[in-house]
């Protein structure tokens, strides 16, 4: 299914980025202003850039390119803003309130806060409708449903002019009936409504997070299912013939069509790409542990990818709501290049998570910010060129950036300028560095075993100081880091998650064929669904999960295995991978209990075909991209040291660096410390090592 | 610049505060991921704290309230008994109140953490077991005049010597409890979580060495220390006054008074408690214990960000009245009940002399804890089943000076830090078919800021018949108001429990053991918080919403907030008699 140009768009808060990938190889990036009110805008502005830039018509480029989008910002934002559609919840009788209540909890941090406020319901209390029906643990009907409380609360719906419905039952998992028959007595009823059915969406056991997942998803199901329509009908009438595809949270593409019903998984599609993108980077060396990092503005994205495969988180709290499905894990901070030092009520430096954003910015922006930042910090070190970033295209005032400091930092702490600065760059990459602790230690991994990956614009000047502090000691930074998660996206698989619950303990009667019955069931509707896609079956590849646990226990561990054959003999190697992961996540494991398997999901991959990977020409040698000298700060006493600075463009395949040493390129800029050293890839990636 | 006068560089003081707050959570979180309990694992009935050599508390999880203030004086009762006794590899056991642990279903452990031979730091945690022996299961014997007749009460004890497992002690311990299999399974909860803290600990002290770790600490105890004082300091100096009622709850002891004393002068605090004698029920609280309730009722007021450590508490001492009183009991007084009865009216005296020296700054009560545990037999796995259901205790938020209460927060003692857990996992764990967890009516207390509603949890047998033992209070007098905030609906607003037999209701407002068949259905119904400010001056269009909503009700409306209506099912007011309503009030 290879067409001659890939194209990636990635419609961010701020810009949209377009990567481009041609049949030779060569991969390039435009951004353009996103446009949040008419999305079709933007992509229209960048194609008329790529086509003033790269020289292809957009006609040209629609009906020979694979297309891939992502709409991340959309669903966000109007789950930010609360501007989601209007949403009527039908559950059981006495259990409307569970998606209030909340498991009764306030997140920590708030504990004694008189300010914060709840969460904002997604459909309103008089929007909750009971109805009398009732299956109970053991899987039977305990109280039939009574389809009139259904009519009644659809009655209401429509008076009300409610736009998207949940259908939620305690138990349906294990009966599904009476949750289809309220689905089409919906539908009967409000024929124009979106309708979100709990366990179609989410078959899995836990009925908060299975309402809940189904609230987000109709809550935004009308707004994706608009977005989409549009996308589709834009590139249509440039003359695509392909239909487009949508990146999901879960890391993979899928058809509009899909995106639409199944809103909730483009909830946070962005940084969702960044493993996928790192992977195929890294492939030249070889390696499949990869941390990456993705420094911007205001935040800090942070992913993880083990022997190959990304992290995944289910039943978390996004933006507060809580939802099952499985996202990529993406561990967001407050970090950023704006982001502003400030001295807590105890006295302590801290940094964030309030940022100048880019409006007023950093103070040596010289747009009215006062406030020092990460950026000011950067600066003053002489990490950042007082030339400005995006070469040359935003002056920094490195006064405004040392006052900042010093008035608000220095003085106040009685550090010298240069200590207070480097003491804002120590504190941001501690705040980092517990972020890597997040997605590594707490799920079990070692990040001293992992290579470091760089994305965005602003993480180059921190990778080193990073790397020092987790202990890793190699860094990859691709030429195309800005636009890393862009570039996830056109080298990414169509996914489809399907999921099934299995409340089995493994010693009992039968379980194997139980298991294997169950996976089959599954598969077998995922590669129904891939071939209406287009995919046959040797482009089909499926990896499953089983949550597990000791019985008794109530939280489980999620464990990946290839799809084998289940027999009693293969039962042994689900056990013994459940026993190792239980003890690299909690240092011990219990191999007398017996062991309980909850919920199984077959992830079903349609694979594609990669674009040629980028080509780097050989280089003449380091010395001939060398164009002068910054004092830079490297340690925490403040001295300033002479240092190198390097031109990343003029540098070749093959060239080599040694710290202490600034590598600047349009849209970033690597500091290299005393201990690390570079060189440039024929994959255009730069490695970057310890020395000794 | 230094509050311990040692010489710190800020940088690296901001870095050991973050590596011991990462530390702290992930102790926590092994505690959640693992534990058999549903107590541990879906309510979160669990606390994690990191001591030093001394032993002061650097660093306070923000988990339970009512476990973490005993927690101070119960590692220091432990280090004292264990005096020069402590080796590497050893792990301490202990949940008896004479050596300040909170009640004895509260089990803790305490795990030494050596470098290079130095004992520099202990990891503790404390989690509610589901059972701890004794004659009536869970813990919770409200016939119960001695603590012996409580359960099994563990001085401190090393069930780890030297890193060997004391596996004698241990098989003693399991047989006398219920649900064994729970029981050892959330022993390796604990211990596991101790171990995932000191691995971090010495990766902190490998990096920086150990003094200049302690100096970070020390540090860091000083900067509470400075920032509680800075907000004692703005009290106006003077001697405050907070009584609360503890109501009857069924033991035929009467109403009782609790009375705090908060003296301000400059920036120290004195807070003196007065309670009646003990009584041979099981809701007398031990000194250890009672120190949480304390740090509570002060923490609503200081309402500071984390992160909490023991430096806070320096400037605060507290005198918890005469031996034998119901806050400062002495052995043998039954105490199953007192991290909730008598602690939460504990919290509101000292809350409500904090509201005198500073009207504007207090939040309102919350609702107090009015719970079940219950017992049987599961025939689905053949085997017995015992515990404390958490989400029936869960109430509403008080209201604040700025917003109303958030609902279903509560209880107080716990402070938003519990879970009550999905209900479908807690059918999947247990016997029993939830038919009904919601918010109530009319149950917020009533102010210009509403508190928050309490929750029902109704409960019915699946096949075989159900002990149900009920714990607190709260169920005649609701969550005491702030700053003018007055209820009239009070029926409403208090705990009860409802049985339902043969379609015949039955309301209990006591502390009760009963037998719940098949076909029969409990449902105890939990407080809202306390109002703020005067609900005459509540806005009209936050009233008509709120009953949009189902948390007022037309009757709610007129008597709480004096809301009269010219056609209530349309939500018309009528403007000019509610307004001339309402000017009596203001």
């Amino acid at each position: 299914m290879a067409q001659k140009y890939r194209l990636g768009i990635d419609a961010g808060g701020t810009f949209t980025d377009f990567i481009l990938s041609k049949p030779d190889g060569d991969v390039q990036i435009f951004k353009v202003l996103s446009t949040p009110h008419e999305p079709t805008e933007a992509i229209k502005n960048g194609l008329a850039e790529i086509e003033a830039r790269a020289g292809v018509t957009a006609t040209e480029l629609v009906s020979q390119s694979d297309l891939c989008i992502n709409g991340t910002t959309v669903g966000l934002n109007a789950l930010i803003t609360h501007n989601g559609a209007k949403t009527g919840l039908i559950c059981t009788r006495g259990h409307e309130d569970s998606i209030e209540i909340r498991l009764g909890h306030k997140e920590d941090g708030y504990r004694y806060d008189p300010h914060y406020p709840p969460a904002v319901m997604l459909s309103p209390r008089y929007l909750r409708k009971g109805v009398d029906e009732r299956v109970i643990s053991t899987g039977e009907v305990r109280i039939p449903m009574n389809e009139d409380d259904v009519r009644a609360a659809c009655e209401l719906f429509k008076k009300e002019a409610v736009e998207s419905v949940v259908v939620s039952f305690v138990w349906s998992v294990l009966h599904p009936e009476h949750e289809q028959r309220a689905a089409e007595i919906v539908r009967e009823m409000l024929p124009d409504v979106h309708l979100t059915v709990g366990s179609k969406l989410y078959p899995q056991v836990r009925e908060y997070t299975r309402t809940s997942t189904a609230l987000v998803n109709a809550y935004l199901a009308p707004i994706l299912q608009k977005y989409v329509g549009a996308i589709d009908a834009y590139f249509q009438s440039l003359g695509a013939d392909k239909p487009v595809r949508f990146f999901q949270s879960n890391g993979g593409l899928a058809l509009g069509s899909t995106v639409a019903e199944q809103a909730v998984y483009a909830i946070n599609s962005g940084p969702a790409s960044a493993p996928q993108a790192a992977t195929f980077i890294a492939e030249p060396w070889k390696d499949e542990n990869i941390i990456t990092i993705d420094m911007g503005g205001t935040s800090f994205d942070i992913t993880l990818a083990h022997e190959g495969k990304a992290n995944l988180n289910k039943n978390i709290d996004f933006l507060r709501y809580r939802i099952g499905i499985p996202m990529i894990q993406v561990e967001t901070l407050g970090a950023g290049g704006g982001s502003i030092g400030w001295i807590d009520q105890m006295g302590l430096l801290q940094m964030g998570p309030q940022s100048a954003g880019s409006e007023p910015g950093p103070a040596c922006y010289g747009k009215g910010g006062e406030l020092p930042t990460t950026t000011d910090a950067n600066l003053v070190l002489g990490y950042l060129s007082p030339k400005g970033l995006v070469g040359g295209r935003l002056e920094l005032d490195q006064d405004k950036a040392s006052n900042a400091i010093k008035s608000k930092i220095a003085d106040p702490l009685d550090l010298t300028l240069e200590r207070a600065a480097y003491g804002m760059f120590t504190i941001v990459n501690n705040n980092m560095v517990n972020g890597i602790r997040r997605v590594s230690v707490e799920r079990g991994y070692d990040p001293r075993d992992f290579v470091l990956m760089g994305a965005g614009g602003a993480t180059g000047a921190h990778i080193t100081a990073l790397a020092n502090e987790i202990g890793i000691n190699r860094i990859l930074i691709s030429k195309l880091a800005s636009g890393l998660c862009a570039y996830g996206q056109i080298i990414s698989d169509v996914k489809y998650n399907f999921m099934a619950p299995a409340p089995y303990r493994l010693d009992s009667e039968n379980v194997a064929n139980k298991l294997q019955g169950l996976f089959d069931g599954l598969e077998h509707k995922g590669n129904d669904q891939l071939a209406k896609d287009g995919f046959t079956e040797k482009d089909i590849h499926i990896t499953r999960t089983l949550d597990m646990r000791y019985t008794g226990q109530v939280h489980e561990c999620t464990v990946e295995v290839d799809a084998f054959d289940i027999t009693a003999e293969s039962l042994k190697s689900l056990e013994e991978a459940f026993h190792a992961r239980h003890e690299e996540l909690y240092m011990y494991s219990e191999r007398h209990s017996a062991i309980e398997v909850v919920n199984v999901e077959s992830t079903i991959i349609g694979k594609i075909d990669r674009p040629e990977r980028m080509k780097q020409a050989k280089g003449s040698g380091a010395d001939s991209a060398k164009t002068g000298t910054r004092q830079v700060v490297f340690s925490s006493d403040g001295a300033r040291i002479e240092t190198p600075i390097y031109d990343g463009s003029k540098l070749g395949a093959g060239d080599h660096i040694e710290g202490p040493a600034v590598l600047e390129e349009e849209t970033t800029t690597i500091v290299l410390d005393p201990q690390w050293k570079l060189t440039l890839s024929d994959s255009a990636v730069y490695e970057l090592v310890k020395k000794n | 610049m230094s509050y311990s006068g040692k010489d710190i560089d800020p940088i690296t003081l901001s870095v050991v505060r973050g590596v011991l707050e990462t530390t702290q959570r992930e102790m926590t979180l092994t505690l959640e991921k693992t534990a058999r309990s549903s107590v541990f694992n879906l309510a979160h009935d669990y606390s994690t704290a990191l001591f030093n050599h001394e032993p002061e508390m650097i660093l306070q999880g923000q988990d339970i309230p009512i476990h973490l203030g005993s927690l101070i004086p119960a590692m220091k009762a432990v280090d004292k008994f264990f005096e020069g006794q402590i080796s590497e590899g050893d792990l301490v056991l202990h949940n008896d109140p004479d050596y300040a642990g909170s009640h004895i279903i509260d089990t803790c452990m305490y795990y030494p953490v050596f470098y290079k031979g130095e004992l520099v730091f202990w990891t503790v945690c404390k989690g509610h077991l589901t059972d701890i022996g004794g004659p009536v299961p869970a813990g919770y014997n409200p016939a119960a005049t001695e603590i012996y007749a409580e359960g099994l009460r563990i001085p401190p004890i090393k069930i780890w010597d030297k890193g060997v497992p004391r596996d004698d002690i241990l098989n003693m311990l399991f047989t006398n409890m219920r649900a064994r299999r729970d029981q050892e399974g959330d022993f390796n909860a604990l211990i596991g979580a101790c171990k995932v803290g000191a691995r971090n600990l010495i990766g902190l002290l490998d990096k920086y060495g150990k003094e200049v770790v302690q100096d970070c600490i020390d540090e860091l105890l000083a900067m509470a220390e400075n920032h509680m004082r800075s907000m004692i300091k703005q009290v106006p100096d003077g001697t405050y006054n907070g009584m609360a009622i503890l109501e009857d709850a069924g033991h035929g002891f009467g109403d009782m008074e609790i009375t705090a004393e908060v003296t301000i002068k400059d920036d120290n605090c004195h807070i003196k408690i007065d309670s009646p004698p003990q009584i041979p029920y099981f809701i007398n609280s031990y000194e250890g214990n009672s120190y949480s309730g304390v740090y509570l009722g002060l923490m609503m007021f200081a309402q500071l960000p984390p992160p909490y450590n023991e430096g806070l508490y320096r400037c605060i001492s507290v005198d918890m009245g005469e031996k034998g009183t119901l806050c400062n009991a002495k052995s043998p007084a039954p105490h199953a009940n007192c991290t909730t009865t008598p602690m939460e009216t504990l919290t509101d005296a000292v809350r409500l002399a904090f509201e005198k020296a500073a009207p504007d700054k207090v939040s309102a009560s919350w609702g107090h804890a009015n719970g079940c545990n219950i017992a049987g037999w599961d025939t689905r796995h053949d085997e017995e089943y015992v515990t404390m259901v958490l989400a029936s205790i869960i109430s509403g938020a008080g209201a604040t000076a700025e917003q109303d209460g958030w609902h279903a927060v509560g209880p107080e003692c716990c402070f938003g830090a519990l879970t009550s857990g999905d209900i479908e996992m807690l059918e999947y764990s247990y016997p029993i078919i939830i038919h009904r967890y919601s918010l109530m009516e009319d149950s917020g207390g009533a102010g210009k800021f509403r508190g928050g509603s309490g929750t029902c949890w109704e409960v019915e047998p699946l096949d075989k018949p159900m002990t149900m033992i009920t714990f607190g209070e709260g169920r005649r007098i609701p969550a005491m108001g702030a700053g003018g905030a007055k209820s009239e609906f009070v029926e409403a607003k208090v705990g009860r429990l409802r049985i339902t037999r043969d379609g015949e209701e039955t309301i209990i407002k006591e502390n009760v053991i009963e037998q719940i068949l098949p076909g029969q259905k409990a449902a105890n119904m939990n407080p809202g918080g306390g109002g703020f400010g005067n609900p005459f001056e509540r806005d009209i269009d936050r009233i008509l919403q709120d009953i949009k909503n189902g948390l007022v009700s037309k009757k709610g409306a007129e008597l709480d907030y004096g809301v009269v209506f010219s056609d209530f099912d349309n939500l018309q007011v009528d403007a000019d008699a509610t307004q001339a309503l309402r000017a009596k009030h203001v």
